[in-house]
């Protein structure tokens, strides 16, 4: 009974969310803040590099935005 | 000459509207193109239309590692869209890492992996064992070329390459994205397949094995990763962008780290002996990471990301890291902060020591603090200032960013009486200094 | 050599401009008081689309991209994606001015000569040229496109106008300074400076006298049509050089000169364009766009 509940609940969530995506975002003139440099996914794509590197070779986590291989033997 | 105008006006309003919905699109899109400006003139020299990042980052942890790499990112964007993007990398390590033994309240002597005599090394009592002579470089390129084949769809292969003394790696990618929606969302989809090979420095030991014996096997190990990304990103609001990706990825082959051992502790507290590390041959990642970037006025503006992996190996962790930029001065110059936070679960087989009393298992065992549970803090802070332009560019990029990263260790096995008052699970601190400059 | 120079030069107390020639015309980029290294910086993004957009549409070059497009009349080619959006600007405007604003009209200044001399092309001439004017004659269908033999492509009615607009997207994205970028008369300003709104004067043609008038611009956009330099004065007659498409003369009864404001260059633009070519009757639909505009007779 719960499960039935539970999936036609993320069934609706689904479905509003799948409407309410059509309906997000911004007509193409309203693109003047998102084309500033900071509101760029891959801003600073050698900071984020470096970093990556670093945690690769300190954590067990890599990846998450990109793919998850260290390419190099430090982990 | 009779002159006829038009017998017929254009119907007024209907028409302005119709202007103004024609120039946006014009414009609009031109507007969503504005990043792509850069476009080639048909005669260019050599290096004119090639945007150039490159940095210099300086790593020291305290006591151990050290590490100077320089990075160079040049990438083209050609006047049908595709672009092009090459990258180098160059890795100088030196210092002192651990070899995964336990402190002990007696000194420790071990061999180095290559056997000579003259790299062996004592670790004094109430030091971590850690090996001094470490010391590799690296040299990693990889190129990127990204084709749009539709107004919404576009194509992208990647090929890294990276080779250290003791590890290559080749890697190729390949992936896809679909905009719909007025382009205000992405899907994409990308998968990639990395290649390692390595030949560890004396050979690699026999997992598992008693580490006097010193059993090397002659020939190379390799290992081989397939990961599959999966990622949506989406227009919000004008000032809101975010960004959900899902990943998987399994390596399967010699995933040892060939130079770590563990210590065999008896009842007492006494090292009685070490064995080489044993890991599984597969190992099977998820991850799921969410990015919101928010412009909240023209200064303000900030990225935050959340990332949570599991994996066959039992290891569980949660990333949150956090940027916020300050614009000054009619966006010439910005400083921001960062901050990151970080916790793991161990691995099934992590253990930070064996003790002598325990049957001898066919398991699998690693001592590595890489796999150990643990939190870790980077606190960050960049400045950068545009500059006037070199060539015939506009304007280029100075920047200069420090980071502290400390981690923390969160568990404690119980440990026999003799070892009380040794400082078992150090933690590390490092910091990272960095310089760029971008035009 | 085209000149590709710029000059930061004080403007009163307040302003900086940086000038440039671009299109034919002199060009600037005003800003409030700043470094003139940063001035520098800015006006080069902007002197530098004006320039890209020059190369890239001018028909006096033979390696624009009007010059390829010529090159292959007859074949069907594929364009790029910044001239398939101007095409398709081009194509709504015809439609919706109802053929007034024609780009492939340019073939008809063959048979004049706009330099101030008296000479009238002969009918036959203007008559051999009509067949070769008509949006509608060429196969566009994004972004592939058709150009029969004969016809032309003249982008110049649109280009100043959209590297105003291009210019201003660059430097409004980075959302610097307030700024206000000025192509030969055509201008846009995205925010008024520190110590008030920008002041643009409107000139009037031929007299020695003061601009007209002096508006106040906190932002938006202005373009300018008219004949002031470029002209045929035959009988007491003068005829302009915007030549109506459908029967290759110009229109009589214009204004001198139309300038309208409107949020965007190219609209602005458009507008005044096909105010001239609505003749005497340029006042009238001016009003019943509802913008602001000023005219010279």
């Amino acid at each position: 009974m719960k499960f039935k509940h539970a999936s036609s609940l993320l069934l609706v969530c689904c479905a509003t969310l799948a409407s309410g995506c059509t309906s997000l975002g911004v007509k193409p003139w309203q693109r003047d803040v998102l084309a500033r440099e900071e509101m760029q996914l891959d801003a600073d794509p050698l900071d984020a590099a470096i970093d990556d590197h670093m945690y690769f070779s300190k954590e067990a986590s890599s990846g998450g935005r990109s793919f998850a291989g260290g390419g190099c033997g430090c982990n | 000459m009779q002159l006829k105008p038009k017998a017929l006006q254009p119907n007024a309003t209907n028409a302005r509207r119709r202007l103004i919905a024609a120039s946006c699109a014009l414009l609009g899109a031109a507007g969503a193109r504005s990043q792509q400006a850069n476009v080639a003139p048909a005669d260019s020299g050599l290096l004119e239309d090639w945007s150039v990042d490159s940095a210099l980052a300086y790593y020291h942890e305290d006591g151990r590692i050290l590490a100077i790499e320089p990075v160079v990112n040049l990438a083209k964007v050609f006047a049908d869209g595709q672009s092009l993007n090459f990258n180098g990398t160059f890795d100088s390590l030196s210092g002192s890492s651990p070899n995964g033994a336990l402190t002990s309240h007696t000194a420790q002597t071990f061999a180095s992996p290559s056997g000579k005599a003259a790299h062996a090394y004592t670790t004094a009592p109430g030091q971590l064992p850690v090996d001094p002579h470490y010391q590799d470089t690296r040299i990693a390129v990889g190129a990127n070329w990204t084709v749009p084949f539709t107004r919404v769809d576009q194509v992208s292969v990647g090929a890294k390459l990276s080779d250290e003394h003791d590890f290559l790696s080749a890697t190729v990618s390949a992936s896809i994205a679909h905009d719909f929606n007025e382009k205000n969302t992405t899907l994409s989809f990308g998968i990639d397949n990395e290649y390692d090979s390595l030949h560890p420095i004396g050979g690699a030991p026999v997992a598992g094995s008693d580490y006097a014996l010193a059993e090397k096997q002659t020939g190379g190990k390799t290992k081989d990763g397939v990961g599959v990304l999966l990622g949506v990103t989406q227009v919000m609001t004008r000032n809101w962008l975010s960004e959900f990706n899902v990943s998987v990825d399994r390596f399967k082959g010699y995933l040892n780290d060939p130079y770590k051992i563990t210590s065999i502790i008896d009842s007492a507290g006494n090292t009685t002996g070490y064995e080489y590390e044993s890991r599984p041959d597969q190992r099977t990642r998820k991850s799921a990471y969410w990015e919101n970037r928010v412009a909240w006025n023209s200064p303000l503006s900030t990225a935050l990301s959340l990332r949570y992996m599991s994996d066959d190996w039992g290891i569980r962790s949660d990333t949150a890291l956090l940027h916020v930029r300050w614009s000054l001065s009619n966006r010439d110059r910005y400083i921001e902060p960062t901050f990151r936070w970080y916790r793991q679960t161990a691995a099934s087989f992590y253990t930070p020591f064996i003790p002598s009393t325990a049957e001898p298992t066919t398991g699998y065992e690693s001592s590595d603090s890489r796999l150990g549970a643990f939190r870790a803090l980077t606190y960050g802070v960049k400045y950068a200032q545009k500059l006037p332009g070199v060539g015939g560019r506009a304007e280029s990029e100075f920047s200069i960013r420090a980071e502290y990263y400390q981690q923390t260790f969160a568990e404690r096995v119980p440990v026999p009486a003799g070892l009380q008052g040794l400082d078992l699970y150090p933690g590390l601190k490092a910091i990272l200094v960095q310089i760029g400059w971008r035009f | 050599m085209p000149d590709e120079r710029l000059i930061v030069e004080a403007r009163g107390e307040n302003l900086l401009a940086v000038r440039f020639t671009a299109m034919a015309s002199p060009c600037e980029v005003l800003l409030p008081s700043m470094s003139h290294h940063a001035a520098l910086a800015i006006g080069t993004v902007a002197a530098q689309e004006a320039w890209r957009v020059e190369k890239k549409y001018s028909r006096y070059r033979d390696d624009s991209v009007t010059a390829w497009i010529h090159e292959n009349r007859g074949t069907p080619i594929e364009v790029d994606e910044e001239t398939a959006s101007l095409i398709d600007f081009a194509n709504q405007c015809f439609d919706l001015s109802e053929g007034l604003f024609d780009i492939t009209s340019g073939v008809l200044r063959r048979a004049w000569t706009f330099d101030g001399s008296d000479r009238i092309p002969e009918a036959a001439a203007i008559e051999r040229l009509l067949p070769l004017v008509g949006f509608d004659k060429l196969q566009w269908t994004s972004p592939y496109l058709l150009l029969p033999a004969g016809l032309e492509l003249d982008f110049g009615g649109i280009g100043k106008e959209y590297a105003v607009d291009r210019a201003y997207e660059l430097l409004a994205a980075r959302d610097w300074t307030p700024f206000l970028i000025n192509f030969g008369g055509d201008l846009r300003a995205n925010r008024s400076p520190p110590h008030g709104p920008w002041q643009v004067g409107i000139e009037r043609p031929d007299t020695d006298r003061e601009p007209t008038m002096l508006l106040d611009l906190e932002s938006g956009a202005l373009a300018t049509s008219g004949d002031s330099r470029r002209y045929v004065l035959k009988d007491g007659i003068r005829y302009g050089h915007i030549l109506h498409p459908s029967t290759g003369w110009p229109v009589l009864g214009a204004p001198r000169s139309v300038t309208v404001a409107a949020s965007s260059c190219t609209e602005a633009g458009l507008l005044a364009t096909m105010a001239l070519l609505h003749g005497d009757r340029a006042q009238a639909f001016l009003d019943e766009q509802g913008v602001r505009y000023w005219l010279l007779k």
